[in-house]
């Protein structure tokens, strides 16, 4: 499903957020990214939704090539990857329901389409009875899952989320945690960057660690940073 | 198609939603374009007042007394018929006398001068107006008509000739220092625009990187600020023409009275010229806003 050969990244000619990253993740995975904070984990993701492109290598998604990508073509492979971030990213001055369907709104779908899909994937987060709340009228945990129903619209392949329980409480983050699972288990690739310990640990699946821009450990297991 | 739709109900609803920053930038528009039209009306003005100096100079032309009529009514009709001709005025030597008189009816030696001489020393007068103060020459010249040009016996214009070098001089004067005014009223309010654009867009910043994350094209992004943008020129063109046209037709008869004329013509002015003007109007900050919200936008679009 993504495919990383020996990838690096360079903001500046002394800043290499990434050198020499190999990565293959198939499709249906749930793979966790840890490791401390600068070491890349945020540059990787932002590689993988072509938000930068990467100074070296090459990066395949679901067999598209997007090393090189014209940013007329970066609308469409938004469109197949579904984002989260740990500042949710709503839009303030939308409702949940709008913020939602403006994901499919964007990608030009009939307004049938998206009086279809908007109840559906509120659904899927639990947050029926809410469209019209405003982010500032809603808890974290719910604005994260205005975030996660948003990145569904189009039902992704992939799904990445970049510290998606940063902003939460325990509780509030596990009920996320459990929420991707949900959505794992439907099919779509799972890639999770957190620096949680206790969620890592709960997951019990693959872990790769990065540190200084390499990956430095890719396994099964519990969280470690060495 | 839809997406012009969606993106007009994505600007109406930003309109809606961040009215108070709406509210500010159409304020911002009325207020320059408010500045533009004082420019027009002082323009108006200007022409009015030049106008009304120029319609109190004439040139007067003394008959020689015992002038029959027939000569003086035949250079009355040659003169009116002059395209450079606005109006000329018959006054016969009574009614020279009888005028005289009244002008200097509390100057006692005047009068006993004119008794003195015993009779009316008037012959008939011709007052003539021109269109235009560059047409004196030209009228001076017709004088010369072999007609009547004989049974003149003075022109008194000697003086004016020197007055209206001045008006002219001063017309183009005042004509380059508007023509500096209004560039830099122009330039000023472009600069204003353009900032208050730029202000818009920047506290949209973080909406417009968010729409670029889950898959909007620049032009998604774009168009909800030009619709905006034609929107806001669109409600300050009609705001304007709210407050200048009653402003301008309430002020006139105030103005006329100033300027000694009986019509200053600033709301006709106006009405004969809405298209070019308002039009005009609408669309320099149409285009205006269009070219900020693009140029602001671009910097934000690279995400
Ligand atoms: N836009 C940028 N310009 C220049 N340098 C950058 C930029 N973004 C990140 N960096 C640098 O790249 C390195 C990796 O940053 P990155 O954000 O990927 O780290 P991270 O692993 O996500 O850290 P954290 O856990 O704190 O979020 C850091 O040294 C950072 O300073
Ligand atoms: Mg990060």
């Amino acid at each position: 499903m993504i495919k990383l050969h020996n990838v690096s990244k360079s903001y500046d000619s002394n800043v290499h957020a990434l050198h020499g990253v190999n990565l293959h993740i198939e499709p249906g995975e749930f793979v966790s990214i840890v490791g401390q904070s600068g070491t890349g984990k945020t540059t990787l993701l932002r590689l993988l939704i072509a938000e930068e492109r990467p100074s070296k290598g090459k990066i395949v998604i679901g067999g598209w090539d997007i090393s090189t990508i014209k940013s007329a073509q970066v609308p469409f492979l938004r469109r197949q990857i579904g984002v989260v971030y740990q500042d949710f990213k709503l839009l303030p001055k939308k409702t949940a329901a709008e913020n939602i369907a403006f994901a499919l709104e964007v990608a030009g779908d009939a307004r049938r389409r998206v009086r279809e899909v908007v109840p559906q994937v509120m659904r899927i987060v639990g947050l029926e009875g809410k469209e019209r709340r405003y982010p500032h009228q809603m808890s974290g945990g719910e604005q994260q899952r205005v975030a996660i129903a948003r990145a569904l619209v189009h039902r992704p392949k992939v799904l990445v989320a970049d510290e998606p329980t940063g902003n939460l409480d325990t509780i509030t983050a596990h009920e996320i945690i459990d929420l991707l699972r949900k959505i794992n288990n439907f099919g779509t690739t799972v890639v999770l960057v957190t620096h949680d310990k206790t969620i890592v640990n709960h997951l019990k699946g693959r872990v790769i660690t990065l540190k200084d821009g390499t990956v430095v450990r890719d396994h099964v297991g519990n969280y470690t940073l060495a | 198609m839809r997406t012009l739709h969606r993106t007009t109900k994505f600007a109406l609803q930003n309109i809606w939603r961040n009215i108070w920053l709406s509210l500010a930038t159409v304020l911002v528009f009325v207020l320059t374009l408010t500045t533009i039209n004082i420019l027009i009306t002082l323009h108006v003005l200007t022409d009015a007042a030049i106008q009304s100096i120029e319609d109190q100079i004439d040139i007067s032309v003394y008959f020689k007394k015992g002038t029959s009529e027939d000569i003086l009514f035949g250079a009355q009709d040659y003169l009116a018929s002059l395209s450079q001709v606005s109006g000329v005025e018959y006054v016969s030597g009574e009614e020279a006398l009888r005028r005289f008189s009244e002008r200097h009816r509390y100057d006692e030696r005047i009068l006993q001068a004119l008794e003195v001489v015993g009779q009316n020393p008037f012959g008939g007068e011709l007052i003539i107006s021109a269109r235009n103060t560059d047409d004196f020459a030209f009228i001076l010249e017709a004088l010369k008509n072999p007609t009547f040009g004989s049974a003149i016996e003075s022109q008194d214009f000697s003086d004016h000739e020197r007055v209206i070098q001045r008006i002219d001089a001063f017309t183009q004067r005042v004509q380059f220092f508007a023509l500096i005014l209004a560039g830099i009223f122009a330039l000023i309010a472009v600069l204003i625009v353009l900032n208050s654009i730029r202000v818009s867009i920047y506290t949209h910043r973080e909406e417009i990187g968010i729409m670029k994350l889950v898959g909007a094209s620049n032009n998604f992004v774009r168009l909800p600020f030009i619709i905006e943008g034609i929107l806001f020129s669109f409600v300050a063109t009609a705001m304007t023409i709210a407050i200048v046209y009653p402003t301008a037709t309430a002020m006139e008869p105030q103005l006329a009275q100033f300027f000694e004329q009986q019509n200053i013509g600033l709301s006709s002015y106006y009405l004969q010229n809405a298209y070019w003007i308002f039009g005009g109007q609408f669309l320099a900050l149409a285009i205006l806003s269009i070219i900020a919200s693009s140029l602001a936008l671009n910097r934000y679009l690279r995400v």
